[in-house]
């Protein structure tokens, strides 16, 4: 008979050889499966003496116990090597070509579009849409353009007939709204507008603006500076301050037009501001009190604000866009370098 | 407005540099858009508003360094000006009134004064006097002719000089002109006259457009002895349409349309007078003036409340600033109480009621004195609400599904893709290229896939079409292209679907069920006469009647021309119509706990049953444990009778509350069978 020791000896000797895995559970029912080779030294207790028994079964279980020990050893070991063996064969690339995604890109004036919308909803004001076939009526007389007069000419107009034209500004959604709103009002538009003018790299017969107009009671100058301020700040950058200068548009009174500081340099070669300090964005001022009274709006009581700007500005200043007519010429390779 | 600034220097006398002075000007309203050095003096070049007439001048200049810089003193010329450069014979009519008239026939002039001077001599213009007028931009002519425009750059009042020896019987009648005449102007131009434009006439004939510019016939020459200078005001409106109808601008013009001082025009009469015998002892100026001045305005007082200035400019100003700045700008002001009376000169034709002065008020305290501060009072909500926030829901449902937004041109030229309707365009294109508005969107997105290289492209755009019903139409539109490979080539090799009518109605299902919209797509009618499609892979999705969108392959007849493969597929939402249709509402199912069970089933059937018609046979006879089913595989070829097709359909089916047993599922599968077969299938 084989002796316990030898037993334990032979077992160990063979688990620490095992090349794999597979083996190892093959050796484990060799020697502690129910009808391994421990299990059957246990079987030849019958043939020792009383006193040798229960020693002898001590012996056997502790034995037993170490295999069992050994095994999971080398089972961690060898589930490693072969874990590695695996990775190794299993390698790849990480530098190699991803695969792409199919992910639709907003246009980048839809995307400044959308951060004015979160900007100036978030400060209350409601958006709305009005048509880009307006009437006369809605785009220079309802803003207090005075009859024949050379402010018109400022902004060369696509005629469609008598009656309509294409929108020279977004500001033509104010009459829309008077109409139909009563005070307190807060309103923005961003949508796109018309000029006969001639093409060029700073210039496009099409661009779209933001129109932003607010009535209510004693609003102010100073409120105008305040929501611009705001504005400026979340489109630009924390630091951004805002400058007025005295301008003139039929529909405000007084009309300011207004600039922010450049938040693109400090030097004094900025491309953007060309080293002023300044960029001027767009006119502003307080809604002209005929424009309120030919509403039925009480003067005396309520005044308001209004701000317009182009849209094209903003991503050209932010990115160096060196051309205006980049953004309608819907060049993909253009367009899919923009991002929210 | 060009000027050298040496001019404004004549009238102000100031430590300002050119630099600052522009500076100054830019902070007041008047923006300086160049100032250059030419040869030792510096010119500015500033904006004036189309409201400020009176900024056409020196002059005008001169009046705002002053009123906002209180180190600027007046000079001695502007005392004079101020004062209107005075003459002791301006106020009778004295030898002139003998030797020429003035009738004024007509409203649309205001004033028209003249002076007489005779002898004059051709010398050449003074030095100082050419090189002003040509650092201002202007070319001198000739001494008479020069003064006059230099007399405009100063004060703003357009002159002009007649050869009073070729005026009909020396008279002047302003009146509208009459059919058939004609006048040939100062460049050569012959205009045949209409009845509603204003000219100045001698005794038979027009002989200068009023405003605008003199008649050839009578003006000044190296030969004139005796001269008519015209000093008048005429009403914008009147002067602005007849310059159109010409098809002049002039300095003079352009200084009229925008408002000219009517109180300024003997001023500048005298100021000419000056000049010129300060240049031609020679010429005898005639004593006193013919003066015709029906348009007199009253004075105008405005009543002017401190608390409405500082409430609506939010910065303090007080009273005595205020009326400083108001009087500094020519303002006559009146009373100490609230409110306080004020009178705007006659240069401020542009002041007209409160909220003007307090314009002024404020850019001269200064703008960038106002403080920021943040709105008060009711707040409405804010944001992008209702319809509006419908469209962004299926513009990002787009995105999702992986397609690149488009934004292009509104105004545009014709297009195989144009949909059949009558255009609109504007009256003045600026180019052919643009002398179009669009009247869909698909010619937009075959654009810019051409321009893209025309394959694996999968565009939208959302924007405005136009046309003309009895009068012009503007709708809202969502299109689609989608063309090639749904995903871009890749070295993993597994291949990718090209997209075709169903991948890119998918897209649309998923666009239209972003707003609760569940179209059904009905299969196009060829006879519509809507050539853009291909007749049997076209269809109108449509909801309660509706037609919400058309969504098909392109005609291959379009295609190859436009650069577009064949199996380009297009589709075009009708927005309008589609967010008339409400929202269908969302009511939640419990989820089952139990398992599912699928059941496959094949048949055959005829392929001009539409799978519509199956569809609705399968719902109805799964009843209610049949959870979702699905198309999974087509086949027709071999072994499958002509005209036939074999459909694969998976059934998935789920109990509430309890598991179904195998034999459940196989009545159920059977019944759907069952049903399939009335409608004409045949299990396989």
């Amino acid at each position: 008979m084989q002796s316990v020791e030898e037993l334990e000896k032979q077992a160990l000797g063979e688990i620490e050889s095992a090349p794999s895995t597979a083996t190892l559970r093959d050796l484990e029912i060799k020697y502690l499966g129910k009808q391994g080779l421990f299990t059957g030294l246990l079987r030849q207790i019958g043939q020792l003496s009383p006193e040798e028994k229960p020693t002898f079964g001590q012996k056997v279980n502790q034995a037993k116990a170490r295999v069992q020990e050994a095994i999971h050893a080398r089972q961690a070991s060898l589930k490693l090597s072969e874990r590695q063996a695996q990775f190794k064969k299993e390698a790849i690339d990480v530098t190699m070509p991803a695969r792409p995604w199919r992910i639709g890109r907003e246009h980048v004036l839809q995307l400044t579009a959308n951060r004015i919308k979160e900007v100036l909803g978030g400060l209350g004001f409601e958006y709305f849409e009005s048509p880009e076939l307006e009437l006369f009526k809605y785009n220079f007389e309802a803003l207090n353009y005075p009859p024949d007069h050379p402010a018109m000419d400022e902004q060369d107009t696509f005629y469609i007939d008598d009656n309509y034209l294409l929108r020279t500004q977004c500001t033509a959604m104010q009459g829309r709204i008077l109409e139909t709103r009563k005070p307190p009002l807060r309103v923005f538009t961003v949508g796109r507008t018309f000029r006969n003018e001639a093409v060029d790299r700073t210039h496009g017969h099409t661009f779209h603006q933001v129109d932003c107009f607010m009535v209510d009671e004693g609003v102010s100058m100073a409120h105008l500076r305040g929501v611009l301020g705001q504005f400026a700040r979340s489109m630009f950058g924390p630091d951004v301050k805002v400058r007025f200068r005295p301008d003139f548009f039929p529909f405000v009174e007084p009309g300011v037009d207004f600039a922010i500081s450049c938040p693109f340099c400090g030097e004094e070669n900025c491309p953007v501001c060309k080293g002023s300090g300044w960029i001027e964005l767009g006119g502003a001022g307080l809604v002209h009190p005929n424009i309120l009274e030919n509403y039925g709006i009480d003067t005396d009581c309520y005044s308001g604000f209004a701000f317009g700007l182009g849209i094209e500005r903003i991503p050209m200043m932010a990115y160096n866009v060196d051309d205006l007519r980049h953004f309608l010429e819907n060049d993909l390779r253009f367009l899919e370098q923009f991002r929210p | 407005m060009k000027f050298p600034y040496s001019m404004l220097l004549d009238y102000v006398s100031t430590e300002l540099s050119a630099a600052e002075a522009g500076d100054l000007l830019t902070m007041s309203g008047f923006e300086l858009e160049v100032l250059e050095r030419l040869g030792d003096e510096w010119v500015l070049d500033v904006k004036v508003p189309s409201n400020r007439g009176d900024g056409l001048s020196v002059l005008g200049m001169a009046r705002e360094v002053l009123a906002k810089e209180p180190s600027a003193r007046p000079t001695e010329l502007y005392e004079m000006a101020a004062k209107r450069f005075p003459m002791d014979d301006e106020n009778d009519e004295g030898e002139v009134g003998c030797l020429t008239s003035v009738v004024i026939e007509t409203e649309d002039c205001n004033r028209y004064a003249c002076r007489l001077f005779r002898g004059v001599v051709d010398h050449p213009t003074p030095e100082w006097i050419a090189k002003r007028l040509e650092l201002a931009g202007q070319r001198p002519i000739s001494l008479l002719v020069d003064l006059t425009n230099y007399v405009m750059l100063e004060l703003g009042q357009p002159l002009h000089a007649f050869d009073m020896d070729k005026l009909s019987g020396h008279r002047i009648v302003v009146r509208k002109a009459k059919k058939g005449e004609t006048l040939t102007t100062l460049d050569g131009k012959e205009h045949e006259l209409t009845e509603d434009q204003m000219m100045i006439c001698d005794a038979e004939k027009p002989v200068a457009a009023a405003g605008i510019m003199g008649g050839l016939d009578t003006e000044v020459t190296g030969a004139t002895q005796n001269m008519l200078l015209e000093s008048a005001h005429f009403l914008n409106t009147s002067i602005r349409r007849t310059r159109k109808q010409l098809g002049l601008n002039t300095e003079a013009s352009y200084r009229f349309e925008r408002s000219v001082d009517p109180d300024g025009v003997m001023a500048a009469l005298n100021r000419f007078a000056m000049l010129l015998t300060s240049v031609d002892g020679g010429a005898s100026l005639v004593r006193g003036v013919i003066d015709v001045y029906p348009g007199k305005q009253a004075p105008r007082s405005i009543p002017l409340r401190m608390s409405r200035a500082v409430k609506l400019l939010g910065m303090p100003v007080s009273v005595d600033e205020a009326k400083l700045y108001l009087t500094r700008l020519g303002m006559n002001v009146d009373g100490d109480g609230e409110p306080f009376a004020v009178v705007p000169p006659t240069w401020r034709l542009d002041v007209e009621r409160e909220d003007d002065l307090i314009e002024d008020i404020g850019r001269i305290h200064g703008y960038d004195r106002i403080p920021e501060t943040l709105t008060q009072g009711s707040v409405p909500q804010g944001g992008v609400l209702g319809d509006y926030r419908r469209i962004d829901l299926m513009w990002e449902a787009a995105l999702r599904c992986g397609f690149d937004q488009i934004i292009s041109h509104s105004l545009r030229d014709k297009h195989p893709l144009d949909a059949d309707c009558k255009r609109i365009g504007p009256r003045n294109p600026s180019s052919p290229d643009t002398a179009l508005l669009r009247c869909s969107l698909l010619p937009c997105l075959a654009d810019a896939a051409r321009r893209n290289g025309g394959k694996d492209l999968h565009l939208f755009e959302i924007g405005r079409v136009f046309w003309a019903a009895d009068e012009p139409k503007e709708g809202r539109r969502m299109a689609f292209l989608s063309t090639g490979s749904l995903h871009p080539e890749h070295w993993s090799k597994s291949n990718s679907p090209a997209s075709d009518f169903f991948s890119l109605k998918g897209a649309l299902l998923e666009v239209f069920q972003s707003i609760g919209v569940v179209p059904e797509f009905w299969p196009f009618d060829p006879s519509s006469g809507d050539a853009r499609w291909h007749p049997t892979r076209c269809a109108v999705a449509k909801k309660h009647d509706l037609n919400l969108g058309v969504i098909g392959q392109i005609h291959p007849d379009i295609a190859s021309p436009i650069g577009l493969a064949d199996q380009t597929v297009l589709a075009e939402i009708d927005l309008d119509a589609a967010l008339k249709v409400g929202a269908s509402k969302l009511k939640y199912r419990p989820v089952s706990r139990n398992p599912a069970v699928r059941r496959d089933i094949a048949i055959l059937i005829d392929k001009t049953k539409p799978y519509r018609l199956i569809e609705q046979t399968i719902e109805q006879a799964g009843g209610e444990v049949l959870e979702r089913h699905w198309l999974f595989d087509v086949y027709e070829g071999s072994g499958i009778p002509e005209g036939s097709h074999s459909l694969a359909i998976a059934l998935q089916l789920r109990k509430m509350g309890g598991n179904l047993t195998d034999e459940e599922a196989n009545q159920v599968r059977d019944r759907v069978v069952a049903a399939l077969e009335s409608i004409g299938a045949n299990r396989r």
